[in-house]
């Protein structure tokens, strides 16, 4: 596996349990360099004073916080580092909950937690105590110097620090305008079942899901790398393409006529959508 | 009036609250949204024979053509209930269906203009034959540096093409810089056959058009000077600027149905001239009158709804050998 981000501890009661831990979920999106189009010198980014216009050295830069508009609170390291937390390099769990009793929402980012030689066994006895009742474990983590709610889960063996949302992160669904489920006729009601039966699926397969665009773009990359010529945009010669629209149009309009054969029997409706006068709502 | 103010308007058998009558939509033209109304109801009989039945995205501009837009892809909030709608299943949407609105009558019409919807899009296809395109469309699009001489050549080679075959079809500007080209349909065609038979034409066209026309569909790999024919604009969905609809630009153009004549016109201008300087001439200050006096171009008389199985194996029998 990777290098581990951190290694630490976790700790509940009297028992502590040295971990390492590692990243869960990797970002898989394509970065770009932003270049100059005519000589493809890279963008570079220039930090200005907006008052004389000229470029400001890090050192003479501080971080300012607008607590009104316009009027500025100066803070400098010095004042962050008297209220950062400190770095205990631990995970300390504060309580226990049943996993359902957590929104989904509140969860943000998965991590592996390992342990090392002398944890092995203290880990695996959290891990099965947990699973036995079916509980995540809620704690307190810091990591560099930022203080985090976190989950501790077991999953597939492993035991998993998921970082959490804090609860004022959290938008409230209540702004929007939703609609009440009061009178929803039972037939449609049984049509949306049905819908659903027919489209469900024994399993979640993630690796169905492919990120098409990204596979597109990174083939169009590599044979550009390549210095190969591209799929062009159907630069087939005009003959042999028409040729063969010619076959898909004779093929459609015989579809065309079919539908409409059958439509005129009473067979089917041209089109699903109903028309009304009148909100339904 | 001042601008805050509401006044009532009888439209029909319907009263309208209108407001802010004096809200200047054009700046730099003065033309304000009781000018936007005037001209959708001297133009109200053409406009709704066109409106009546599509699904309706209205694109509104309610702090004039310098301000954010909003496309409505829905009905919008508070119309009222004599607005007519349909109901469209969106398979694959995030939500089950969409309710948009029809514009069937004035009072419809005055409404939408009362919410500054300068612009008009329609669905290629009417209530109840959602999945029926009503016409083959070509979108001609000319480049940045593209003369109104070659748009309206390619305009013309695409009108030939079609007559060679069979088809009569119908010309409009887009209000914008181009003409939409439009062969109308008898029902029960699909989406498929539609685009299928369009790119056919389209690629013909193209290849005997050289530099005149692209088919590439990335705008910054078109030729500047040339015309991209688009021929995929028709599908369960996709809109149509509809004729008579305003445009968010100086000088508050109008989509107005043309004469074949006109065109060919076009194409015996010197070469200085670019499509936007003719179009400009067709406004919501002279459109009305221009109606009053050709009619609706595009009205029953010239929408002739045809069939495409005759064309089809005409243009398979010419074309083929020709490639």
């Amino acid at each position: 596996m990777a290098h581990a981000i951190w290694s630490g501890a976790i700790n509940f009661g009297l028992v502590t349990i040295p971990v390492k831990l590692f990243t869960a979920v990797k970002t898989d999106d394509l970065s770009f360099n932003l270049l100059h189009k005519t000589d493809e010198g890279r963008i570079k980014y220039e930090r200005v004073c907006s008052v004389d216009g000229k470029p400001v050295p890090w050192d003479e830069i501080v971080k300012g916080y607008e607590y009104e508009k316009g009027q500025y609170v100066l803070l400098t390291d010095d004042d962050f580092a008297k209220v950062n937390p400190e770095a205990t390099q631990s995970v300390d769990i504060v309580e226990f909950v049943e996993l359902d009793k957590i929104s989904p929402m509140f969860f943000d980012k998965p991590y592996y937690l390992e342990p090392t030689k002398q944890g092995r066994h203290a880990y695996a006895l959290l891990r099965e105590a947990l699973a036995e009742s079916n509980r995540v474990a809620i704690a307190r983590v810091v990591i560099r110097t930022k203080e985090y709610i976190a989950a501790v889960k077991p999953i597939d063996g492993a035991l998993v620090l998921e970082l959490m949302h804090w609860a004022n992160e959290i938008v409230a669904s209540d702004t929007l305008e939703l609609p009440d489920n009061e009178k929803l006729p039972e037939k449609e009601m049984q049509m949306a079942r049905m819908l659903i039966d027919t489209m469900s699926v024994d399993e979640f397969e993630p690796e169905k899901f492919t990120n098409k665009y990204r596979d597109e773009l990174l083939t169009m990359i590599e044979a550009r790398a390549e210095g190969k010529e591209l799929p062009k945009a159907k630069k087939a010669p005009a003959r042999s393409k028409v040729v063969n629209l010619m076959d898909v149009l004779a093929k459609s309009l015989e579809e065309s006529k079919s539908r409409r054969t059958a439509a005129s029997a009473g067979n089917g409706k041209p089109a699903a959508a109903k028309r009304r006068k009148k909100t339904a709502a | 009036m001042s601008s805050k103010e509401r006044s009532t308007l009888s439209v029909g058998a319907r009263t309208l609250s209108l407001s802010n009558l004096d809200k200047v939509l054009w700046p730099r033209d003065g033309y304000t949204k009781g000018d936007l109304i005037a001209y959708f109801r001297s133009v109200a009989p053409p406009a709704i024979a066109h409106l009546k039945d599509r699904p309706l995205t209205v694109q509104r501009y309610p702090n004039g053509i310098d301000g954010e837009t909003f496309f409505e892809k829905q009905m919008p909030r508070g119309m009222p209930e004599w607005v007519e709608r349909v109901t469209v299943p969106t398979p694959g949407g995030s939500r089950s269906e969409v309710t948009f609105p029809l514009c069937n009558d004035e009072p419809s019409l005055v409404y939408f203009a009362n919410l500054a919807a300068i612009v008009l899009h329609v669905w290629t296809s009417c209530v109840p034959a959602l999945d029926e395109p009503e016409f083959v469309l070509f979108d001609l699009d000319p480049g940045e540096k593209c003369t109104l001489k070659t748009l309206a050549t390619v305009t013309l080679s695409i009108r030939d093409l079609l007559a060679e075959i069979g088809l009569k079809p119908l010309v409009k500007t887009t209000g914008g810089f181009g003409l939409h080209v439009v062969v109308p349909l008898a029902a029960g065609y699909s989406y498929e056959t539609a685009k299928v038979f369009a790119e056919i034409v389209a690629r013909h066209a193209a290849a005997g058009l050289g530099d005149l026309a692209t088919l590439q569909r990335t705008i910054a790999k078109r030729p500047q000077t040339a015309v991209y024919i688009d021929y995929v604009q028709v599908g369960l969905g996709k809109t149509i600027v509809a004729p008579y609809s305003v445009r968010a630009r100086d000088g508050a153009p109008v989509s107005t149905p043309l004469h074949w004549a006109e065109v060919e016109a076009f194409a015996r201008r010197r070469s200085g001239v670019a499509p936007a300087d003719e179009f400009a001439k067709l406004t919501i200050r002279t459109t009305p009158a221009r109606v009053a006096r050709e009619g609706d171009l595009w009205g029953p008389k010239s929408w002739k709804k045809q069939r495409l199985e005759g064309p089809s194996a005409k243009a398979n029998r010419l074309w083929r050998e020709r490639g």
